[in-house]
């Protein structure tokens, strides 16, 4: 009883130097995914959304950039859908940008088993500008158009449904390249991962001098040279950037 | 950026923090805005420095995670236990190795087994190994490496097994468990050279009525004997006292009635 070696599942196994060899097992029946709460509502695809607002504004508002700078407080979780665009940095959708996205994801979508909302309103804020080829002075531009201001952690559109997240990340891949910031397709087990690996960032760090450690102890009288915003931006944002390497 | 006269721009409330706002673009815009030099220097300070442990992640073995596939698999389970039936209903249980064989070399193999009653089964080491680690055919765990085929059947016709795995040359005997007893390839080869059961039922029921079938003669053995030799003493007298007369011949059967 001793011909056959019998140390050969451990040479197979493939340890640090050598290469495992191939074996078939079991084959592993994964049971597919259960779907039995999902109701797909009447409208599933995005409605459109109008250019203009139904009451027109008449008073011409500030530029009020605010609006685009920091991280988002509405729309950062998922409410319905199971996967969605994920804004990583500030900016202006227009109404073009959302026609794209309406016409992309109505095209590339399901109906009967997919559905989709939108998580950001229809243009809202007016921008003015002036007409072409004419010196500074003369007052504020006509109201040229509306625009919706997006932060950074804000979800843009959602997408739920009977679909797995690779069939569904193409597309939304697709249409988060061609928003003018930068953006994401996530799913809620992705976007949760994401939150899990940012907080294990922030707590490892060996860096024993952090931004947030610098400023609000005005180390260095650093705060000279700093915004008074920065105690709550911490300097993961500048301007309508969102720098996620940063902490 | 005004040039203001020194004193005078102290009165009308002018601070050297201040003087920055008014300097370039907005805090918000379009390109990326080039950061004051000191804000470059704290942002350098105060990067991400990832931990490292003590031994580097390569060296260190990687543990597998197995522990969500052992029991989820109903498939894996149902396999298992028609392995712990098969150990239970059948008397012949034989672990070959596996090489491959041709399909149809392959089907007639299982043809002349099944007239013979012996099935044969494919089983996976990773499900065969917990069974038997559990069950009391630990010893035969070491022949559960490579792919092996069980033969099982409910009688033990090993001669007819062995006639037709000797003409398989891809399927090699490794041992045998005939009725809970775990025999190698020799164990299996001479079991077979044993005469069936019914004849040594036989032999054994012979060898054990030798005895008692001898008690009979045994006992009657000595009265037999002198029986004879009285007999003959008989003869002997008759014949040599037949010229002196019968009164001889009578008192000798006379003592032999009071005896």
């Amino acid at each position: 009883m001793g011909w056959w070696r019998l140390g050969r599942p451990a040479a197979a196994r493939g340890g640090l130097g050598g290469s495992a060899v191939p074996r078939a097992g079991l084959k592993k029946f994964v049971l597919p995914p259960d779907y039995s709460g999902i109701t797909i509502p009447e409208r599933p695809k995005l409605k459109f959304m109008e250019k203009v607002p139904a009451v027109p504004k008449v008073k011409r508002e500030p530029r009020q950039l605010r609006d685009i700078r920091g991280p988002s407080r509405v729309a950062t979780d998922f409410t319905q859908g199971q996967y969605g665009i994920l804004a990583l940095g500030g900016g202006y959708l227009h109404w073009g940008h959302l026609e794209m996205i309406r016409l992309t994801i109505g095209r590339c979508m399901d109906p009967k088993n997919m559905f989709a909302i939108w998580r950001v309103p229809a243009p809202y804020k007016p921008l003015t500008k002036k007409s072409l080829g004419h010196r500074m002075g003369g007052g504020k531009g006509p109201i040229d158009r509306y625009v919706t201001a997006v932060k950074s952690g804000r979800l843009v559109v959602e997408l739920g449904g009977r679909c797995e997240f690779e069939e569904v990340k193409p597309f939304l891949e697709q249409v988060a390249h061609k928003l003018p910031f930068p953006a994401v397709a996530v799913s809620r087990q992705s976007l949760q991962q994401m939150r899990e690996e940012e907080e294990e960032k922030r707590l490892n760090n060996q860096n024993p001098w952090t931004f947030e450690r610098i400023i609000t102890a005005n180390m260095l009288g650093m705060r000279r040279y700093l915004s008074p915003y920065d105690l709550k931006l911490k300097g993961r944002y500048w301007g309508k950037f969102f720098l996620k390497h940063r902490v | 950026m005004a040039a203001l006269s020194g004193p005078a721009s102290w009165r009308r409330g002018w601070l050297p923090a201040l003087h920055f706002i008014r300097r370039g673009s907005k805090a918000v815009t379009r390109h990326w805005k080039a950061m004051h030099f000191q804000r470059q220097k704290l942002m350098a300070v105060t990067e991400y420095i990832a931990p490292r442990p003590a031994v580097p992640q390569r060296c260190v073995a990687p543990r597998r995670k197995e522990e969500e596939e052992e029991e989820e698999y109903g498939y894996a389970r149902l396999l298992r236990r028609q392995v712990e039936e098969a150990f239970r209903d059948n008397r012949l249980i034989a672990v070959c190795q596996y090489n491959y064989l041709p399909g149809e070399d392959m089907v007639l193999m299982r043809h002349y087994l099944r007239k013979h009653k012996i099935e044969v089964k494919f089983v996976l080491n990773e499900i065969i190994r917990p069974v038997l680690s559990q069950s009391r055919y630990k010893n035969l765990l070491p022949l559960f490496v490579t792919r092996n085929i069980l033969l099982v059947s409910p009688e033990t016709k090993v001669k007819e097994m062995l006639r037709v795995l000797k003409g398989v040359p891809q399927v090699n005997l490794l041992g045998a468990c005939i009725d809970d007893t775990i025999l190698s390839r020799q164990g299996v080869e001479n079991f077979a050279k044993l005469p069936s059961l019914e004849a040594s039922q036989g032999q054994t029921l012979g060898t054990l009525t030798l005895l008692p079938s001898q008690t009979c003669s045994v006992l009657q053995h000595a009265t037999v004997h002198l029986a004879a030799l009285l007999d003959g003493h008989i003869h002997q007298l008759q014949a040599g006292a037949g010229q002196t007369g019968s009164p001889a011949g009578t008192e000798p059967a006379q003592s032999t009635g009071t005896q």
